[in-house]
C-alpha cells in the first residue's frame, strides 16, 4: 500500500495532472483497491469539514494583506531604509535584498509574493550600480524564502491545520530559525564579498542622520509585524483575528501612501481568492487522502514498514531529509508539503520526534524546493524580473545560500533548541 | 466554443470578485467582534461563520484558479514536450479534473440533503440551519465541475481539430502564478 501511494503519487504527478486532483485520485485508488469498506461514501462530509474552518480563512485573510501590501508601494521605502542601514558591509546591497525579504516575509505569508516584490524594487539597481547578476538575484530568491517561515507563515497554518498541531506554537518556533536563517545568509554574502569583492558593490554611504530619518519608513512593517504576532503570542487573538488587523492595518498603509483605488481593490480581490483557491484545492485534496490513509490502516501498514527496515530514528529521519531534498527538486513547496504530510508525519511521531521541531524542519527542506532547478518558483520569478541574462546566473548565484539552507538543517537536527526554545519557554 | 470559453472566463472573474468580497466581509465581521468584546462580551459565532465563508469562497473561488490556470501542476515532462505532446498532457490533465469535480460535487449533494432531511442545525449558540451554507457551498461545486467540462468539452474539439496552441491557451500551464 505504501509503494502503490508514493509510486502513484509520482506517476501521477509527472503527468502534470493539478496536484490537489492527484491527492483526490490516489484517495479513489486506495479506496477501491485496499479498503474492506467503502470510504467515499464520506466524500461530501470531509471536503466540507476540510473547508469549513475559522482556523484556515487565517490563509486568504494574510494572502489579502500581503496582496494590498505589495500594491501599496511601501516596499521601494522599506528597501531604501534598509540600503542605508545595510550597506556598508561587505556585499553591499545584497544585504539590502536579504534585510527587505526578511522584513517583508515578518509580514506577507507567502515567498513567492515576497521574492517577487523585492526582485521588482531591487533588480534595476543591481544593473546600474554593476553588482554581480548572479549573487545579486540568488540572494534575493533564497531571501525570499524566508517568507515560509517567519511568523505569520501559510504553510505553517497548513502543516498545523493537517497534523493538529497548535499554530501559535509553530509561529513561535518558526522566529528563531527564520532570524538565523537571514544571519546566516548574510555572512555566507560578507564571506563570498571579502574573497572576491568583485561580486560585490558600492552600497550606499548612509549617514546618521539619513539612517535615522529613514527608520520612519520602516515603521509600518514593524508595526504590523510586531500586532500581528504580539497579539497571538500574548494569546489575544487567535492567528485569523491577528490576520484580520493586519488586513485592516494594510489597508491604512495603502491609504497613507495614496495608493488606495477601485482596480487596486479588485485585483487585490481576484489575486487572494485565485491564491487562496490554489491553496485550498492542495489543503482540501490532502485532507480526503489524509482521511483515507488513516481509515485503510496505512499507519499500521507504516510502523510495520518502518520495524522491516531496522533503522535507528536517526538514520530514518536522514532518509526522510534526503527524500525532501530530492524531491525538492522537481516538486514546488506547498505540494510537496501537502502531499507528503499524511505519510511522513505518522513515521516522525511514531519515531518520538516533536511534531512542531520537525514542521520548522520540513519548511526548511521545502524552502530549498523553492530554490532548486529545475522546478524552483522563486528561481523564475527573480529571473522574470531581471532584464537580461541567463536563468543559469540565478541557479549559480543560489548555490551558497542553499548550502547554508542544508547548514541550517543540520543545526536544527543537532540542536532542536533552536526551533523548541520559545514554544517551550513562552 | 472560443466564445463560451471567454465568457466562462469574464464570468469565474466576477464570481472571484463576489467570494473575494464575502471574504472581506469576513474581515470586518471579525474586526467587529474583537472591537465589540472590549466593551462589552464577546459575539461569539464569528468563527462559526468565517468557517462558512471560508467554504463557501473557497468551492466558488476554485472554478476561477482553473479559469486563471493557476492550480499548480508539475510540468517537468510536460515542458521537454513539442505542442503537440504538450496538448495530450493537457488533455489528460483537464479530464483528470472534470472527472473528479464531477465525483466531488456528486459527493456533495448527499450533505446537503441529510441537512434538509433532519433539519440539522449547528451545534452553536447561532443554531444555524445548515442548508443554508452547504447549498452554497456545494453550489460552488457544481459550478466548478460544469467549469471544468466546458474547458475539457472546448479543448478536446481544439484537440481533434488540431490546434494545439489553442489547447495550450486554454488548459495549459498559466504564465502567472
Amino acid at each position: 500500500m505504501i509503494f502503490f501511494t508514493s509510486a502513484g503519487l509520482l506517476i501521477l504527478l509527472s503527468l502534470s495532472i493539478p496536484v490537489g486532483i492527484v491527492l483526490f485520485l490516489l484517495a479513489f485508488g486506495i479506496d477501491i483497491f485496499f479498503s474492506p469498506f467503502p470510504l467515499m461514501r464520506g466524500l461530501g462530509q470531509v471536503v466540507w469539514s476540510s473547508s469549513n474552518s475559522g482556523t484556515l480563512i487565517a490563509i486568504p485573510f494574510f494572502v489579502l494583506l500581503g496582496e494590498i501590501l505589495v500594491r501599496s508601494g511601501i516596499a521601494r521605502r522599506t528597501y531604501s531604509a534598509l540600503e542605508a542601514w545595510v550597506s556598508w558591509l561587505p556585499g553591499g546591497l545584497i544585504h539590502a535584498n536579504i534585510a527587505t525579504a526578511t522584513l517583508f516575509s515578518a509580514t506577507s505569508g507567502s515567498s513567492v509574493a515576497t521574492a517577487a516584490t523585492v526582485a521588482s524594487v531591487a533588480m534595476p539597481q543591481a544593473e546600474k550600480l554593476g553588482y554581480d547578476p548572479r549573487l545579486f538575484s540568488g540572494a534575493i530568491a533564497a531571501g525570499g524564502t524566508l517568507g515560509i517561515m517567519i511568523p505569520p507563515s501559510i504553510n505553517l497554518i497548513v502543516y498545523g491545520f493537517l497534523t493538529e498541531t497548535s499554530i501559535p506554537q509553530l509561529f513561535l518556533a518558526g522566529l528563531v530559525p527564520g532570524l538565523l536563517l537571514a544571519l546566516l545568509f548574510m555572512c555566507v554574502t560578507v564571506i563570498i564579498c571579502l574573497i572576491k569583492p568583485s561580486l560585490g558593490g558600492p552600497g550606499v554611504n548612509a549617514d546618521w542622520s539619513r539612517r535615522l530619518t529613514s527608520l520612519i519608513d520602516l515603521v509600518p512593517l514593524l508595526t504590523l509585524f510586531g500586532v500581528i504576532v504580539g497579539t497571538i503570542y500574548a494569546g489575544w487573538a487567535t492567528p485569523t483575528e491577528a490576520a484580520a488587523v493586519g488586513v485592516a492595518m494594510a489597508f491604512a498603509i495603502a491609504a497613507v501612501h495614496r495608493s488606495l483605488s477601485r482596480e487596486m481593490l479588485l485585483a487585490s480581490l481576484k489575486g487572494t481568492v485565485r491564491t487562496s483557491a490554489m491553496i485550498m484545492l492542495v489543503v482540501i485534496g490532502a485532507y480526503v487522502l489524509n482521511f483515507v490513509l488513516t481509515a485503510a490502516g496505512v499507519s499500521r501498514a507504516l510502523q510495520m514498514f518502518l520495524q522491516n527496515l531496522g533503522l535507528g530514528a536517526l538514520a530514518t529521519l536522514m532518509v526522510i531529509v534526503l527524500m525532501y531534498i530530492i524531491l525538492g527538486f522537481f516538486i514546488e513547496t506547498l505540494s510537496l508539503m501537502v502531499a507528503t504530510i499524511p505519510i511522513v508525519v505518522p513515521i516522525i511521531v511514531e519515531l518520538g520526534y516533536d511534531k512542531v521541531w520537525f514542521g520548522i524542519l520540513m519548511i526548511i527542506l521545502v524552502e530549498m524546493a523553492l530554490i532548486t532547478p529545475p522546478v524552483g518558483l522563486n528561481l523564475y520569478v527573480v529571473q522574470g524580473a531581471r532584464r537580461s541574462g541567463s536563468f543559469s546566473d540565478v541557479i549559480v548565484g543560489v548555490i551558497p545560500y542553499a548550502l547554508a539552507m542544508l547548514v541550517m538543517v543540520g543545526l536544527l537536527i543537532i540542536f532542536p533548541i533552536i526551533a523548541l526554545y520559545l514554544p517551550t519557554h513562552l | 466554443m472560443q466564445k463560451i470559453v471567454s465568457w466562462l472566463k469574464s464570468f469565474n472573474e466576477w464570481l472571484a470578485i463576489a467570494a473575494g468580497s464575502l471574504l472581506l466581509g469576513s474581515v470586518l465581521v471579525t474586526l467587529f467582534d474583537i472591537i465589540v468584546r472590549q466593551f462589552w462580551v464577546s459575539l461569539g459565532g464569528t468563527d462559526e461563520l468565517s468557517g462558512y465563508a471560508m467554504a463557501i469562497s473557497t468551492s466558488w473561488g476554485i472554478s476561477y484558479a482553473l479559469t486563471c490556470m493557476a492550480h499548480v501542476r508539475i510540468d517537468l515532462l510536460r515542458a521537454r514536450c513539442a505542442s503537440k505532446g504538450q496538448a495530450i498532457f493537457d488533455i489528460i490533465a483537464v479530464l483528470a479534473l472534470a472527472s473528479t469535480s464531477i465525483v466531488v460535487a456528486y459527493g456533495a449533494w448527499p450533505v446537503l440533503v441529510r441537512a434538509i432531511k433532519y433539519g440539522s442545525a449547528a451545534n452553536t449558540t447561532l443554531e444555524t440551519p445548515l442548508w443554508i451554507p452547504q447549498s452554497l457551498w456545494m453550489m460552488g461545486w457544481i459550478w466548478f465541475a460544469a467549469s471544468a467540462l466546458i474547458m475539457a468539452a472546448a479543448s478536446l474539439l481544439a484537440f481533434f481539430s488540431g490546434r494545439f496552441e489553442r489547447v495550450n491557451s486554454i488548459v495549459g500551464v498559466g504564465g502567472e502564478r
